[in-house]
């Protein structure tokens, strides 16, 4: 960027004055990494002399033999004014200036770099210091919290845990919805994000809304997310290093009861009604702990018996790991005045807190540019980057093992299970039913394999001075391999037959799923700029073509043979198999133009259309255009620019339509991508009757069935309408910085693959319903209280206020189920915010009090489905702090988000086990339903229920574990509200520790120490799991749910050490 | 300048000629998006056979069958009777599968050359309707199966779908007849998993099929339904079953592949053991070991270690947990083979048989049953003779299909040892010993009880359809021990003199999606299918 300043500098290399004055020479450095600053504008104040450096940052200027004071001035440092005296050399460092940065470096669509001034609407840019700071290990995490209007979800645990980007909440009901990510000009999938090496990130842009985006196509009606990776510098040669180690430790366990252990009324009551203990149970509705030594399970075949107190051990919170990340980092920049050489490399490796969970990272980065003649230009950029999981399969089965275990077990004992006489073997477990988590852990395991490949070459061609023509083919392959396993155990007679056992041999089975995909995307775009007097014209005209094609295959086998051999070839019987193809194409032609006027003024006009393989041949064309307007008004209007209370004053609106064909997301392998091919009709399936495995075909005999899903026949694209209006604000030379925006958008001709009656032959259809609509506001303050020499103070924070909602979907059709955890669904209801929850509630009084039996005391379900709560968040706030003192920097970021509710999925499973706090609040006995009333002989008046109590508050059939509780899933809805400490770390700066130290290998460098995610404060009635977890996973709209698919939410701490050569 | 505009249209014309080629690239290579209806129909019998399998697990568990095992937890609702919307799910598999006949009644439609995959989806159509309104009663019948067109169909009452499945059957046999006389016609063949093309067998079915709507529509209390025609088709003088209708694609001991009972409840393919968490009833034992009836040989040729079961293991009665309550052997009780090796396990009699037993489809010990009590009520019904012949035929076919092998061979001597049962061991005993029974109410208790056995584990839904009609088997209503009942021990139900629940409730997805039309105020005691008691 900066030797592109430089190129358009020495065009204007112009004025210099003469004769009677001296020589003053210098160089010109960044104070933060000591680098030679080429192309920075020297003038002497008060005059029109000025110079700019060269490559290597120095400059040569002739000034008045006295007072004389030069102004240094480059885009994205600060200006600064220094009084040459009496000196004959000035060398001067410059600090960078994030707001002036903004001025400049804004790419936006197809690679067009414009000046933050021109643009109309909402964008904000992260440096690589503001992600950096939690050293992250996924670029998304480091975003959370940090930028109004963007929600970021970690929606799983686990190693590599998966986030789901939101740009000005949901639009679409069920197509999708996230944000589109743009490596280097080229929009890539979004799963390249989670394996970009964070380090190699120069700044991030964000496109909050759809306007900015719209010369993207289609894909940027979700905003977009633009990451520029580092370039090499002209003149500046450096190797950088750092190795970061981070623990990450669970930070929040469900809160259980802790009273009662394993047994319950089914193996008989004391005289006194309480239940009776029972050695193998796995339900929890046995008497109350009294810390006696009992047996644990059966004796085992050689006659011992485990024995151990019967208490609460909270052994369920101590077998998670404190797992780790090592993450090293290296990389080389260089560069001359023709060309640019950046090369890095990293390597990743994390364990998870399941035990024996692995996963590493590699990644390689190529970052290059060159100068072919005056009029050409070529850059290119390549990433590679492997990654290789090894985890077990079982982890939700193995956390729901872990949430019903009864308390008096103390698991940690039983990681054994190896050896035949360990109490953790299959044999020996006192447990029946659930196997051993350490042995699931162990036996059933899944091999990740990924191999990203992304790069892109571009040509610039400059014919006639404001003419440029860009040429550019980018790619994005991903190969996926996974080996799913598991190892066989035959149980001895033994324990097939003692007690109530219920174990039964295991089959060891093996299954392969591969996946190759690649993503082509080819742009041709000519830029034409003119100034005429006081306008000047930029004119863009451009087409991409995008090709997306996958490949899946998948085979499994059971019945293995050799014990320990994991290959399809060691099975028997027959395998299962599969595979499936995917391609698409996509055209789109646009052009954009801006008009400016004095540099303050700016409209602009964008129009495209795009040609799309996924619609019918007739429908597929569709054409959206946009406008977008800005106004600098302190530079426009010389009273608000000479006033020294406002630095900088812009007000921006713009009116976009964007078009997306919304078709499908994932495959019937590995939930993967099927770019949403082949949805235009219904299809018949071969080896499955709806969904039940069906054996076809059998020898010579071959059956189909037709699908569940409908499909309607004429689809067409979602359209997106919106606008918005902004205002930036910076005041008193930037010491604050503030912006606000409105927006609204309306989304309508929803693309929608709606669940339907079976009793209509089908189970869904596909077709264009309905409309969503959201508005809200993005505010952004940071100010800078103080700044001296050694201190700089900067606190502020983003504020996001959102109200989505569905207008209508269609008249047979109210609502879209978008997700479904246990009795509870997700759902886009006409005329609610978007989601809902939706589920099972009591009957009540119209005042909202249950009504119970007037003898049983028992409430009834509701037969019908009712709104349970909104699942979108209407607020989140992220507050921000920076501090630095001489060398010494800390920074610290919360995020708070309200008003919304969520369904916890493992709320059912835990009351039905007995382990929930729920069911230990009334101390299993006879209560009173809270807040109750009984509807009164007459059928209409309520009296409260103080005194009618529910007989069986315990035992396996009692109301914790029955269909009355478990089934109501309002019971399991609270408050997704919560507070997170998402990040802070503390930095001390070697740079001047190395200098003075007299090194000069070493240019400098840095240690510090940084938590994430470090305390997480929820609302008082979710004691289940982080509200950001969602069943529907990264790419589902249905959020507001969750299962036991997620392992409880981790904290993350660590220290980094980071030299430069 | 005409000039130039006619070349642009042509460069146009061309870009758009050659754009619609680059773009026509939609095609699905993965699935077919139309088939042959000879394609569908035997993956739709295959999956009729996984839709009985799961009316026979519900109709086990609530009609007496099967008892929770000792072992095994959360039952809850399913011993408790207060079911939800979540209990049981008969609705949507057999709805799915009905859309598979439906797509071939479609498809067919006013297409000679197919008339026989015509007619034979439409009696496997009436077969489902027919499940669905007995589990359900009021139900989307002739909106039903719409797709796009009827997204939220409205119910039929239970009786008015009765009377439009018996006018469903009247056609469908008179296509057979017309596809009969016709010189071309595409034969259906091995299409045909069940009769492998044998039309009159498929009349045979059809018939027993409008008799059984007929039995229960023209109930013995009240005439329930009002049916266009109550005549049937002679089919050459065999107008009913005579042998039991088995659906077998191939079934074997492979993935996928094995008959599906076989898989639930014996061994998977890989010889795991299938679900143990049930057993039979106290109750249902004492019709075979002399509680209630002295049968032996078909109580051998069921269950495991009949006559010699453990005591620990005996059997249990529904909502029983105690921690004494019987467990089930791996392998199941209903597996009675004493090679209990997963891998090679099979080839035995009884009701699951092995993993490559066809699975029945309707049995002729039920036809006969049907056409007995026809003769006792008054229904007039061509072929057969009397209740009495009916009736000894119905057991004789119990003890035939009990006592035949996967590969349809015949082990031991059913047709004696029927005989033995009647008129040897429970002589005297008129449920069993047809020759003393004294008038109709006694006729129709043995009659119904005799098909109750004979459905055991079969299709237990069908004896549950038949004791929620006629009362039979007997049930005590007050002194309730095991074997004089099988209302579980926790029986929550108090409306009912019998303890027992009368129907499940309407599907969750009926709530979510169709709710407009899903009728209100369904109560799984006091709501009765319109045929019930």
């Amino acid at each position: 960027m900066k030797k592109f300043l430089l190129v358009c500098f020495s065009f204007v290399f112009v004025l210099s004055a003469w004769a009677q004055e001296r020589v003053v020479t210098g160089k010109l450095t960044s104070k933060e990494d000591g680098s030679a600053l080429p192309g920075v504008n020297v003038i002497v104040k008060g005059t029109t002399n000025g110079t700019v450096t060269d490559a290597d940052g120095k400059y040569r200027i002739s000034v008045p033999t006295s007072g004389a004071t030069l102004v240094f001035s480059f885009i994205g440092m600060e200006s600064q004014e220094v009084v040459v005296g009496e000196r004959s050399v000035v060398d001067v460092p410059l600090v960078t200036n994030l707001t002036q940065l903004n001025e400049v470096i804004v790419t936006t669509a197809g690679g067009l770099q414009a000046r933050e001034r021109e643009l109309g609407s909402a964008n904000t840019i992260l440096t690589k210091e503001n992600l950096t700071a939690g050293k992250a290990v996924n670029i998304a995490a480091a975003m959370q919290g940090k930028v109004a209007g963007f929600q970021i979800n970690a929606t799983s645990s686990g190693v590599n845990p998966e986030f789901r980007l939101i740009l000005r909440g949901q639009r679409s009901m069920t197509g999708d919805n996230q944000a589109l990510i743009v490596l280097d000009n080229v929009p890539v999938p979004s799963a390249v994000l989670s394996n970009l090496n964070m380090n190699d990130v120069e700044s991030v842009n964000i496109l909050n809304g759809s306007g900015a985006a719209a010369l993207y196509g289609s894909l940027a009606s979700n905003g977009a997310v633009i990451i520029t990776t580092k370039k090499g510098k002209s003149g500046v040669t450096d190797i950088n290093f750092s190795h970061n180690v981070t623990m990450n430790q669970v930070a929040f366990y469900p809160k259980m009861q802790t009273k009662f252990g394993a047994g319950g009324s089914a193996y008989g009551t004391n005289l006194d009604g309480s239940p009776f203990f029972n050695y193998l149970e796995n339900q929890s509705y046995g008497p109350a702990f009294d810390g006696k030594i009992r047996p644990l399970g059966p004796p085992t075949e050689d006659g011992r018996q485990l024995y151990t107190t019967y208490d609460y051990k909270d052994a369920h919170s101590k077998f998670w790991d404190i797992g780790q990340t090592n993450q090293t980092d290296l990389s080389f920049s260089t560069g001359d005045d023709k060309s640019s050489l950046y090369v890095s490399g990293q390597y990743v490796t994390v364990t998870g807190t399941t035990p024996g969970d692995k996963f590493t990272r590699a990644n390689l980065r190529i970052n290059g540019t060159r100068k072919i003649t005056d009029k050409v230009r070529a850059a290119y950029s390549v990433s590679y980057a492997p990654n290789n999981y090894d985890i077990t399969s079982q982890t939700g089965a193995i956390y729901d093992n872990m949430l019903n275990m009864p308390q008096n077990v103390p698991i940690t004992m039983m990681k054994e299970w190896r050896d035949p006489k360990a109490w953790g073997n299959p044999n020996n477990f006192y447990n029946p039913w659930y196997q051993n988590p350490y042995f699931m852990a162990d036996n059933y395991r899944e091999k990740d394999k990924n191999n990203y490949l992304t790069g892109n070459i571009e040509l610039r061609f400059t014919p006639v001075k404001g003419l440029e023509l860009t040429a550019r083919q980018g790619i994005a392959s991903r190969g996926y391999f996974q080996k799913s396993y598991n190892g066989a155990f035959t149980y001895s007679d033994y324990a097939k037959n003692t007690d109530q056992s219920s174990k039964t041999d295991i089959i060891a089975s093996v299954a392969e799923q591969s996946n190759y995909t690649i993503q082509s995307i080819t742009d041709f775009l000519a830029q034409y700029n003119k100034s005429i007097t006081d306008f000047n014209f930029n004119v863009v005209a451009g087409t991409q073509i995008i090709e997306n094609q996958a490949k899946y295959m998948g085979i499994g086998i059971g019945g293995l043979v050799v014990g320990g051999l994991y290959n399809l070839s060691n099975g028997t019987g027959n395998p299962s198999y599969g595979e499936a193809d995917f391609k698409t194409r996509k055209l789109g032609v646009y052009g954009k133009a801006t008009i400016g006027y004095k540099d303050f003024a700016f409209l602009t006009g964008t129009g495209r259309n795009d040609w799309d393989s996924r619609l019918n041949l007739g429908s597929n064309s569709f054409f959206y255009p946009s406008v977008e307007a800005s106004v600098l008004l302190s530079e426009g209007i010389s009273a608000i620019k000479d006033n020294n209370l406002i630095s900088y004053l812009k007000i921006r609106g713009s009116i976009a339509k964007t078009g997306l064909v919304n078709l499908g997301s994932t495959s019937p392998i590995s939930g993967l991508s099927d770019y949403g091919a082949y949805y235009t009709k219904p299809t018949f399936s071969s080896s499955n009757s709806n969904g039940v495995s069906n054996g076809f075909p059998y020898g010579s005999i071959a059956g189909y069935s037709l699908s569940n899903g409908m499909v309607s026949n004429n689809l067409k694209p979602e359209i997106t309408k919106s606008m918005e209006v902004g205002i930036d604000l910076n005041l008193l030379h930037d010491r604050i910085t503030s912006s606000v925006t409105y927006f609204q958008t309306k989304t309508s001709n929803q693309t929608v693959n709606t669940a339907v009656s079976n009793s209509t032959g089908f189970s869904a259809l596909l077709s264009n319903v309905g409309q969503t609509q959201s508005q809200g506001l993005e505010a952004t303050l940071h100010f800078q209280p103080i700044k001296t020499d050694d201190w700089t103070v900067t606190l502020g924070g983003n504020y996001t206020y959102l109200n989505n909602k569905v207008n209508f979907i269609s008249d047979n059709l109210p609502r879209i189920t978008l997700a479904t955890s246990g009795s509870a669904t997700s759902v886009a209801a006409a005329g609610q915010s978007f989601p809902v929850i939706m589920g099972f509630d009591y009957v009540r009084d119209p005042q909202g009090r249950v009504v119970v039996d007037g003898v049983t005391g028992l409430p009834t379900q509701n037969s019908a489905v009712t709104i349970l709560g909104n699942a979108t968040p209407k607020h989140r706030i992220g507050t921000d702090a920076q501090v630095t003192w001489k060398n010494f920097r800390f920074t610290v970021l919360f995020e708070y988000r309200g008003g919304y509710k969520v369904f916890n999925g493992m709320g059912g499973s835990t009351d039905w086990s007995g382990t929930a706090y729920r069911t230990g609040v009334y101390d299993r006995k006879a209560f009173v339903f809270p807040n109750s009333v009984i509807l009164g002989s007459d059928g209409v008046t309520y009296t409260p229920n103080t005194s009618v109590a529910i007989a069986n508050g315990n035992g396996n059939n009692g109301f914790w574990s029955d269909g009355i509780n478990r089934n109501v899933s309002s019971n399991y809805v609270t408050s997704g509200d919560f507070v997170k400490l998402r990040e802070i770390s503390l930095t001390y700066d070697l740079t001047k520790f190395f200098s003075t130290m007299g090194h000069k290998f070493i240019k400098g460098g840095s240690i510090s120490a940084q938590g994430r995610n470090l305390f997480l404060w929820m609302a008082k009635d979710n004691y289940y799991t982080d509200p950001e977890y969602s069943t529907a996973g990264a790419n589902g709209n249905g959020t507001g749910l969750n299962d036991i698919g997620q392992t409880p939410p981790v904290r993350y701490y660590g220290g980094t050490l980071q030299l430069k050569f | 300048m005409k000039r130039l505009s006619i070349l642009i249209f042509l460069a146009a014309a061309l870009v758009m000629a050659a754009c619609n080629k680059y773009f026509d690239i939609n095609t699905n290579p993965n699935q077919p998006t139309s088939v042959t209806p000879n394609l569908i129909l035997p993956q739709a019998l295959t999956a009729t056979s996984f839709v009985l399998n799961g009316y026979n697990t519900y109709g086990s568990q609530l009609g007496g069958n099967a008892a929770n095992a000792g072992g095994y937890g959360g039952f809850n609702e399913y011993v408790t009777y207060s079911y939800t919307s979540g209990s049981w799910n008969m609705w949507s598999p057999t709805y799915d599968n009905l859309e598979d006949y439906q797509y071939i009644i479609d498809k067919t439609t006013g297409d000679a050359a197919n008339i026989y995959f015509n007619a034979v989806a439409t009696i496997m159509r009436v077969h489902g309707f027919q499940l669905l309104v007995d589990a359900y009663n009021d139900i989307p019948y002739t909106h039903g199966l719409k797709g796009a067109s009827e997204l939220n169909p409205p119910y039929d009452k239970g009786p008015d779908v009765y009377a439009g499945l018996a006018v469903e059957l009247d056609s469908a046999m008179a296509r057979i007849n017309r596809g009969n006389a016709m010189a071309t016609k595409n034969p259906i063949d091995n299409y045909d998993v069940v009769f492998h093309g044998n039309m009159s067998k498929w009349m045979q079915l059809a018939n027993t099929l409008k008799l059984k709507l007929i039995v229960r529509g023209l109930n013995n209390s009240g005439t329930k339904v009002t049916f266009a025609n109550t005549s049937f088709d002679p089919n050459g003088g065999a107008p009913f079953l005579t042998t039991d209708a088995l659906i077998n694609p191939g079934f074997t001991r492979d993935i996928n592949r094995q008959n599906t009972a076989w898989n639930n409840w014996a061994y998977t393919y890989t010889g795991t053991a299938g679900n143990k968490a049930w057993v039979p009833t106290l109750w249902i034992l004492s019709w075979y070991d002399g509680t209630n009836l002295n049968d032996p040989d078909r109580g051998k040729a069921i269950y495991f270690e009949f006559g010699s079961i453990p005591s620990d293991q005996i059997g249990n009665r529904l909502g029983r947990e105690t921690v004494d309550a019987p467990k089930c052997p791996t392998g199941g009780r209903w597996y009675p083979g004493t090679d209990r090796t997963g891998t090679s396990a099979g080839n035995s009699t009884g009701v699951l048989k092995g993993p490559n037993a066809g699975y029945p489809l309707m049995t002729a010990a039920e036809s006969y049953f049907l056409q007995a009590e026809a003769y006792v009520t008054g229904i007039v019904i061509p072929g057969g003779s009397d209740d009495v012949t009916s009736f000894r035929n119905g057991v004789t076919a119990s003890f035939i299909f009990l006592y035949t092998l996967p590969d349809l061979s015949v082990s031991g001597s059913p047709a004696a040892d029927a005989a033995t049962y009647m008129d040897v061991t429970n002589t005297g005993n008129y449920l069993a010993d047809y020759s003393s029974v004294s008038g109709n109410l006694q006729k129709l208790e043995a009659i119904t009880t005799q098909k109750y056995i004979a459905l055991n584990y079969i299709h237990s839904h069908e004896g549950w359809n038949e004791f929620r009609r006629t009362g039979y088997p007997r049930v005590a209503e007050s002194g309730r021990t095991a074997t004089n009942t099988f209302a579980s021990t926790v029986s929550n139900q108090t409306f009912r003199p019998d303890g027992l629940p009368t129907r499940i409730l309407y599907p969750t997805s009926e709530a979510q999606y169709n709710p407009a039309n899903l009728p209100s105020g369904i109560d799984p005691f006091t709501k009765l299918i319109f045929w019930a008691k």
